[in-house]
């Protein structure tokens, strides 16, 4: 029973990890705290379900799709928008986010309605079960799929050019540009990126849970809670800070109550940004 | 500028007296509270920079303490909304104390977080704990309040001390060091600023008042529930207002808060689907075109005076 609550705590873990790895990459590049995170989440999960809807494409094939979709997206957002507002204070974007998440959240409402919604594929009730354990391969696959999200995006900051440029923006930015680095173009590139990952992880979601156009608020606060809990900003302790959460959130809906788990989730983000704001790992950005 | 500001309050105290419609005094009572409401965030955030993201939940507290004395234990209007001032107070400055030593995004996340949590914590309680207290998700209902009048008077008087409050505050040694924390909260510190204190001094004040506001207007709405009392759209409502007005200035909240709720009333009325995508747009315009708030443009173009409320 524990072991079985810890396996799903973990696989649920990997979801939550995909979807804040962007959350953290746009502010440790940035500084922005994106409020309209859980919008793209919610976009990427409404590209698989039409897609699934419509033409019975599955949701792991729609997957690419989502990804460019909310490329361009958060590249037109923050090319129209964001990058108009970085330099203010915080406050600002905080603020424009916000307004960006109510825009995109009610035209989805207006036009998909408030219906909860599931995409139910032929594989939805099959499991993998080993050693009295009872692990879904949905549910697997997707777990797979998110921790080679967030390692490849990783790589990609290591070990690429534009990953290069992206970090030599965060770190300087001033000097970057003398480099020969378009700030606005990078910052564009990693509201993409992030947005990109973000939609993936929404497609992945789309196959876990019931999704409707006002998700997206809670999953913005999920979100915050893995990016403080591994640290802010540095892209390996989304990861961890997922599995944490997941693990936590799937214990005390066992053994407590499912309504204690999101309050749980609360006080965990406040007690550690008041002992611990750089995360578990000590390698978040402390303001 | 204080002899017109003064004119207008004493014009509007008297507004009753012509019997308006039901509609016109609703809709300034409206004005009132969230004017209020604004000066409270501005007290503390407008002045120091300090995001504070989560004022909603001395809101709460407010309405919940007073919804409860009032039918819990028969306690009188006045004495329950008091009440809920001293409860959001009591928990303010523990909660303060912490994370006042935040900055930046971090003390932002973590009021947030704070709001959010005891909203769960208001709906949870009852049945983790097996008792009837809070009513979850049910809600409390209030008994039946006075008319329009009632409340109206009673957002006259908050928002009337409130505007004096900002006005001494702007004036007093606790003024500059807050606008010191603002410009350089370090140096500030350096030279013999106690920050901290006051830091927790000007939350603890905004949430007093944020909470008595709380209880009026449970008492109004009669009927309330976690989900509306801890709601974020509050929060962000007074966050807005703020911003649009300017922040840090004595007019900023006043203007903002007047401006928006007379703009979104009749957009409410007659786009009710549309009304929220309508002010997201309103809001990611006024933040690229308007950085600084209508009262920070209009005082930038008159040479810079900060501060000085022109």
């Amino acid at each position: 029973m524990v072991l079985q609550s810890i396996m799903t705590g973990l696989l649920l873990g990997g979801i939550y990890a995909a979807y804040s790895a962007g959350f953290s990459l746009i502010f440790g590049v940035m500084g922005v705290v994106n409020i309209a995170h859980g919008e793209l989440v919610m976009l990427g999960a409404f590209i698989s379900y039409w897609m699934f809807t419509l033409a019975h494409i599955d949701p792991f094939i729609s997957i690419p799709f989502s990804a460019v979709s909310l490329f361009i997206i958060g590249y037109v957002i923050q090319r129209l928008i964001i990058n108009r507002v970085v330099d203010a204070p915080p406050i600002m974007s905080y603020i424009c986010t916000f307004g960006i998440h109510l825009i995109i959240a009610n035209l989805a409402l207006r036009f998909w309605t408030a219906d909860y919604r599931s995409i139910t594929t032929s594989y939805c009730g099959s499991n993998l079960e080993c050693a009295g354990l009872v692990l879904p391969y949905a549910r697997l696959a997707t777990f797979g799929m998110a921790v080679l999200m967030v390692g490849g995006l990783y790589l990609l900051l290591s070990k690429t050019d534009i990953g290069r440029a992206i970090q030599a923006t965060a770190q300087d930015r001033e000097m970057a540009r003398l480099m020969g680095v378009r700030a606005n173009h990078v910052y564009a590139i990693t509201f993409g990126l992030g947005a990109a990952i973000t939609g993936v992880s929404g497609s992945l979601v789309s196959t876990y849970f019931v999704i409707y156009p006002q998700m997206g608020l809670s999953y913005t606060v999920t979100a915050f809670c893995v990016v403080v809990l591994g640290g802010m900003g540095y892209i390996p302790g989304a990861l961890l800070g997922g599995l944490i959460l997941g693990v936590l959130e799937s214990l005390t809906a066992t053994f407590w109550s499912a309504g204690m788990s999101s309050t749980l989730t609360f006080f965990v983000l406040f007690l550690m940004l008041i002992f611990r704001p750089a995360g578990i790992t000590g390698r978040g950005i402390v303001e | 500028m204080l002899v017109s500001v003064g004119g207008v309050l004493a014009l509007l105290l008297i507004l009753p007296v012509f019997h308006p419609s039901g509609y016109v005094m609703r809709l300034v009572s409206t004005i009132f509270m969230w004017v209020a409401l604004a000066s409270c965030w501005n007290i503390m955030s407008g002045y120091t920079g300090y995001i504070d993201f989560g004022p909603v939940v001395y809101f709460g507290m407010g309405a919940y303490t007073t919804a409860l004395l009032m039918t819990r234990a028969g306690m009188p209007f006045f004495l329950s909304i008091v009440a809920g001032g001293i409860v959001a107070v009591v928990f303010a400055v523990p909660v303060g104390i912490p994370t006042l030593r935040l900055r930046g995004a971090y003390f932002a996340i973590a009021t947030f977080a704070f709001a959010e949590a005891m909203k769960q914590v208001a709906l949870e309680w009852d049945r983790v704990v097996g008792v009837h207290f809070f009513e979850g998700s049910n809600g409390i209902t209030l008994p039946i309040g006075p008319s329009h009048r009632f409340f109206y008077y009673t957002f006259w008087v908050i928002m009337t001390i409130l505007f004096v409050i900002t006005y001494f505050i702007e004036r007093s040694r606790m003024g500059y060091a807050l606008k010191a924390i603002h410009e350089a909260e370090d140096a500030a510190e350096l030279s013999g600023v106690d920050t901290l204190r006051i830091k927790v001094t000007a939350y603890a004040i905004s949430a007093f008042f944020i909470g008595v506001i709380g209880g009026v207007d449970a008492y109004w709405l009669t009927y309330i529930t976690p989900n509306e009392v801890f709601s974020i759209h509050i929060t962000i409502q007074m966050v807005i207002m703020c911003l649009l007005g300017g922040m840090g200035t004595l007019l900023g909240p006043v203007v903002g808060a007047s401006f928006l709720t007379l703009v979104s009333e009749p957009l409410w009325a007659k786009f009710p689907y549309d009304y929220l995508i309508i002010i997201g747009v309103i809001i990611v315009v006024v933040i690229i075109a308007l950085p600084r708030g209508i009262m920070g443009s209009v005082q930038g173009r008159k040479g810079k005076r900060r501060g000085s409320g022109a």
